[in-house]
């Protein structure tokens, strides 16, 4: 889970980008034609939590609804609104995305007539795993946990509680709702394969009753105790999980430790040949990639000896030969080859710009 | 020439804990910095347990970028060490010498040296051989080096005087003998019996 986490916000945002532009033209539009029913789209959404579990529970109403098939699914319309409610809360434009797309779904609701609940179950999951993401990168609010959509979703009530849908349409809309919600995701599903559709507005139906509702718990999964009871079954062995990284993260303290340390300890306050304090340009010095630390003085002593670094005993002038990528032996032709004193003269001068 | 001060560290920091290392440096004389006096504790389960070894140590103009001359004044029966002169066959203290390097590391060299003697590059053939063929000799033949040149003075005058006394020289002529051969058996029995 952790490797599908990292792994797909990337690529959730870029289809929310590619949704996004998508539904803005789709929005523009429909937007003109469907402005009544988004309306009352939206004042459906305003009915209280018991009028959607109402609704959920007796999906009868389906039945003078549009007829459609799907409306026998059971499809509670609560987690569909719920997510709505999130992505208005968080984000404006997604609010018109999201409503928007649902218009949308109320245009082609008739293209799909063969929706079937199976289908629609995976398609909602997929999707609500996507509108968690995008959720995440989008809003503030989703991964947070319930307070915020409740307090989202209160906002979004107060506004469309000055539409003025009258109480007794509102069931009605519901059931209409819902047979949009299946519809739309079939269409969003049929569109899915070309471009990479909306998946905020998405989650629709009776997968997101599944979907969506652990969705948010999966969101702050890394908080969860190993213990807590509201962890899922399906998470796999989160004591290994979690101590997993954990020893990782230990491992890289500890080498952050020791790194550290090391660096104190190879960083000596004196040389360790004379004796001598170490000044910024000494300490900053590091003739050998062996990481031995000496004064200048020492360093220029040595050179004028056999050239050995005193940490490792190698010849200090192959070093940046080494480096070089030639030999030895390359280097000494292809430095000057008359003498080795003159070599070690040009090391120690080219010493200089260190300083 | 020698660089004093690291010197003078290096004694002072040598001798911090020469309870646990087992390791000493003092001046050879009060003055002479170059001129250095060495003792390490002869290694456990080695035959030179138990033993004190003196090491005569010079340090050249070029010290610390040459290594110091080091040689056993104790004598010890040794493959790496000559049982002649003490001189000692160690890489560090010639083509090995690094200038990171102290004395006090030198010396526990010279310790390891004791505890893990290296025969295939011997400073002394005969030893070198013995130890070789016939280990049990080389052994035997170490302890007694150990217990009749590198124990203490103090408890080696104890049986001095109570061997020279057995011979019938009275306790305190003997005592000043020895003291006066600087703890010589030998040159105290011939000195007693010629005079």
């Amino acid at each position: 889970m952790g490797h599908s986490d990292a792994a797909s916000p990337a690529s959730a945002a870029a289809a929310r980008d590619a949704k996004k532009k998508r539904g803005n033209r789709t929005a523009a539009k429909l937007k003109q034609s469907k402005l009544e029913t988004r309306r009352e789209q939206w004042l459906s959404g305003q009915g209280k939590d018991g009028k959607e579990t109402k609704v959920a529970a007796s999906p009868t109403g389906a039945g003078s609804n549009a007829g459609s098939p799907i409306l026998a699914s059971p499809h509670p319309p609560l987690p569909r609104r719920r997510a709505d409610t999130r992505s208005r809360g968080s984000d404006p434009e997604d609010r018109e995305e999201a409503a928007a797309a649902t218009l949308e779904v109320g245009g082609s609701d008739l293209d799909s007539p063969m929706h079937s609940p199976g289908s629609d179950k995976s398609q909602g999951g997929g999707c609500a795993q996507r509108k968690g993401f995008s959720g995440n990168g989008g809003g503030p609010s989703l991964s947070s946990g319930s307070s915020v959509w409740s307090s989202s979703r209160s906002v979004s009530d107060a506004e469309e509680d000055h539409t003025g849908c009258p109480e007794d349409e509102s069931e009605v809309l519901d059931d209409w709702e819902a047979a949009a919600d299946a519809l739309y995701d079939d269409d969003s599903h049929c569109h899915q394969s070309s471009v990479p559709t909306t998946p905020p507005p998405a989650p629709t139906n009776a997968a997101p009753a599944n979907a969506a509702r652990p969705e948010p718990i999966r969101s702050k999964a890394r908080a969860w105790a190993p213990d807590d009871i509201f962890r899922p079954q399906s998470l796999p062995s989160i004591s290994k999980q979690a101590s997993f990284p954990a020893s990782i993260g230990n491992c890289w303290a500890g080498m952050g430790m020791s790194a550290a340390q090391q660096g104190i300890l190879s960083l000596p306050l004196s040389c360790p040949i004379c004796y001598e304090d170490l000044d910024p340009t000494d300490s900053s010095f590091l003739p050998c990639p062996c990481g031995f630390h000496l004064c200048l003085f020492c360093h220029n002593r040595i050179l004028e000896a056999d050239g050995r670094c005193p940490g490792c005993r190698k010849q200090y002038n192959t070093v940046p030969a080494a480096e070089g990528g030639g030999g030895p032996r390359a280097t000494m032709i292809g430095r000057e080859m008359a003498n080795i004193a003159p070599v070690r003269l040009s090391r120690s001068c080219s010493m200089g710009p260190r300083y | 020439m020698v660089d004093v001060s690291r010197v003078q560290k290096e004694l002072t920091e040598c001798n911090r804990d020469r309870e646990v290392s087992g390791v000493s440096i003092t001046l050879h004389d009060g003055a002479n910095i170059s001129h250095l006096t060495g003792t390490i504790a002869g290694p456990a389960d080695s035959p030179y347990e138990g033993g004190t070894f003196t090491i005569d140590i010079r340090l050249p103009g070029g010290y610390p970028f040459e290594p110091p001359k080091m040689q056993f004044v104790t004598k010890v029966w040794h493959p790496n060490i000559s049982s002649q002169n003490g001189a000692i066959c160690l890489d560090i203290l010639k083509d090995q010498w690094s200038p990171a390097l102290t004395l006090k590391t030198a010396l526990l060299s010279l310790q390891a040296l004791l505890s893990s003697p290296a025969p295939d590059d011997p400073q002394d053939a005969v030893v070198a051989q013995q130890y070789l063929r016939d280990y049990p000799t080389f052994a035997a033949t170490a302890r007694y080096w150990t217990e009749a040149f590198a124990k203490s003075a103090s408890t080696g005058m104890e049986e001095k005087v109570q061997k020279l006394v057995e011979m019938g020289f009275p306790e305190d002529l003997v005592r000043s003998t020895l003291k006066s051969v600087d703890g010589d058996e030998n040159l105290a029995l011939e000195k007693l019996c010629s005079g």
